[in-house]
């Protein structure tokens, strides 16, 4: 077995009709590891978040969870999910549950475990996030950056190895990007194996272990925030993050 | 005459509401089940149930109801007749209940294929990312809202079946019109018999209309 590898992308295409979003995308992800994503819209950054867990097929290519491939026939995709959980743009929380319930269905359903068990977790989940006032709430009264760490919560209550992360703050107002941030910050610092898709070049550059910027379906680079960030090899990062800079 | 009027045409009319309400009631009720049915295959992606749920409710939009009533009461006994090969016939009651039920469960189906495509692909997606079953995202994920926007349209399919119970009166099925018919031909009572029919249905359909506020506010609120 792979060294810590916990999660690895070999060769990874991923095509719609005639478009090719994924050309060929190599990523090892260590246990522990947070990787941020960046990179142009329409790079197929979000595309590659969600061929890792199967909610895109990939065309071509392997996903190895442990050195296991999700993507042959008869993979146990669903169980593969229980342990690499996902952080959505647009939260999609279950909108007739309370934020409490949102957390535990899932391991009620899945784990099989006791309402009690798992109202407890979620109530300690919900107190990490800030939000444990609002168990009893509906997701619509809540603001979108406490609906995202309710995502979070619900994510965590499945207690899995792994997350990923699609832009988690690019549908909230910039006021309330922060405090989602800063659950996320949280996590890391936990230990938590990260792959987030973002556009907050601030978080990435504090939080990341490993920076890839994506173009045109590909990996164009990868590195240390410092080495991204401070002192990109190619043209095309540096393009792009002197946009950033300006803005 | 108003006292012979009220004295036996008005038992006849509650008679007449009680064979409307059980057809109806029992009509909507397992035109619900066929309705969700036929509605989840006319969404789904497997092309059998596609098509034969197509072909279901293309039937009944393309057909009257009258007609459909006279099919399934003297047509359908008399293939089983031909069949069996004894004498079959089938009660006006069963026959007007089929009748609704197909009815509703036709015009159901669209509602239910609506509502369930209504729900964001988003919450079907979460439930997939955190590991459930094809079968628990449609339980718990997408059934309960879509039931619940499905509410308001299933009450006026409710009420557009209990009015579609009068055409039974074709066959003979002993409803409030049909009671009504019964008592003109004895009496000649036209006017009177007719006037209060039309009253007697306007009272119902407007306590039923007065429900369906009352639901669909209750809705809104939770």
């Amino acid at each position: 077995m792979t060294d810590g590898v916990l999660l690895e992308s070999v060769h990874l295409k991923k095509s719609f009709d005639d478009l090719e979003v994924l050309r060929d995308i190599n990523v090892k992800v260590q246990s522990g590891e947070v990787v941020c994503i960046i990179g142009p819209s329409g790079s197929g950054k979000s595309t590659f978040l969600r061929c890792i867990n199967q909610l895109e097929t990939p065309t071509g290519g392997q996903v190895l969870y442990k050195g296991q491939d999700m993507c042959e026939k008869g993979a146990d995709i669903r169980a593969f999910r229980e342990k690499v959980g996902m952080v959505f743009q647009r939260f999609n929380l279950f909108p007739m549950k309370t934020v409490l319930a949102n957390v535990t269905m899932a391991p009620v359903l899945t784990k099989h475990k006791s309402r009690e068990e798992a109202e407890e977790l979620g109530m300690e989940l919900l107190r990490k996030v800030g939000l444990e006032s609002k168990a009893k709430a509906k997701p619509a009264m809540l603001s979108g950056g406490q609906q995202q760490r309710v995502a979070i919560a619900r994510a965590l209550a499945m207690e899995p190895e792994a997350l990923l992360f699609d832009e988690p703050t690019s549908a909230l107002d910039p006021e309330l990007v922060g405090e989602v941030l800063n659950v996320m910050r949280d996590l890391a610092r936990d230990g938590m194996t990260m792959v987030v898709v973002t556009h907050e070049m601030a978080f990435a550059r504090d939080v990341a272990d490993r920076v890839i910027f994506m173009a045109d379906g590909y990996i164009v680079e990868q590195g240390t925030p410092e080495e991204v960030f401070g002192n990109p090899r190619e043209e095309r990062t540096r393009a792009f993050l002197s946009r950033f800079r300006e803005g | 005459m108003s006292a012979e009027l009220i004295q036996s045409f008005v038992p006849m009319l509650l008679r007449g509401l009680r064979v409307t309400m059980q057809i109806a009631v029992t009509g909507i009720l397992l035109g619900f089940v066929l309705g969700s049915l036929s509605g989840y295959a006319l969404q789904s992606k497997n092309k059998v149930a596609r098509t034969i749920a197509n072909v279901y409710v293309w039937i009944i939009r393309g057909t009257p109801i009258v007609v459909q009533a006279l099919y399934v009461y003297f047509v359908v006994p008399a293939l089983i007749t031909l069949v069996r090969g004894s004498r079959y016939t089938m009660a006006s009651t069963l026959a007007g209940t089929i009748v609704i039920t197909l009815n509703a469960g036709a015009f159901i189906s669209s509602i239910v294929k609506g509502a369930l495509e209504s729900i964001d692909i988003g919450q079907k997606e979460a439930g997939r990312a955190l590991g459930l079953t094809e079968t628990q995202i449609l339980w718990h994920i997408v059934i309960p809202p879509a039931f619940k926007s499905m509410i308001p349209a299933l009450f006026n399919q409710f009420i557009i079946s209990v009015k579609d119970t009068a055409l039974l009166s074709m066959i003979s099925v002993n409803e409030i019109t049909r009671q009504t018919q019964n008592y003109v031909s004895r009496t000649y009572n036209t006017i009177p018999a007719y006037t209060i029919c039309a009253l007697f249905y306007l009272l119902l359909l407007s306590i039923l209309m007065v429900l369906q506020k009352v639901v669909e506010s209750r809705i809104q609120k939770s």
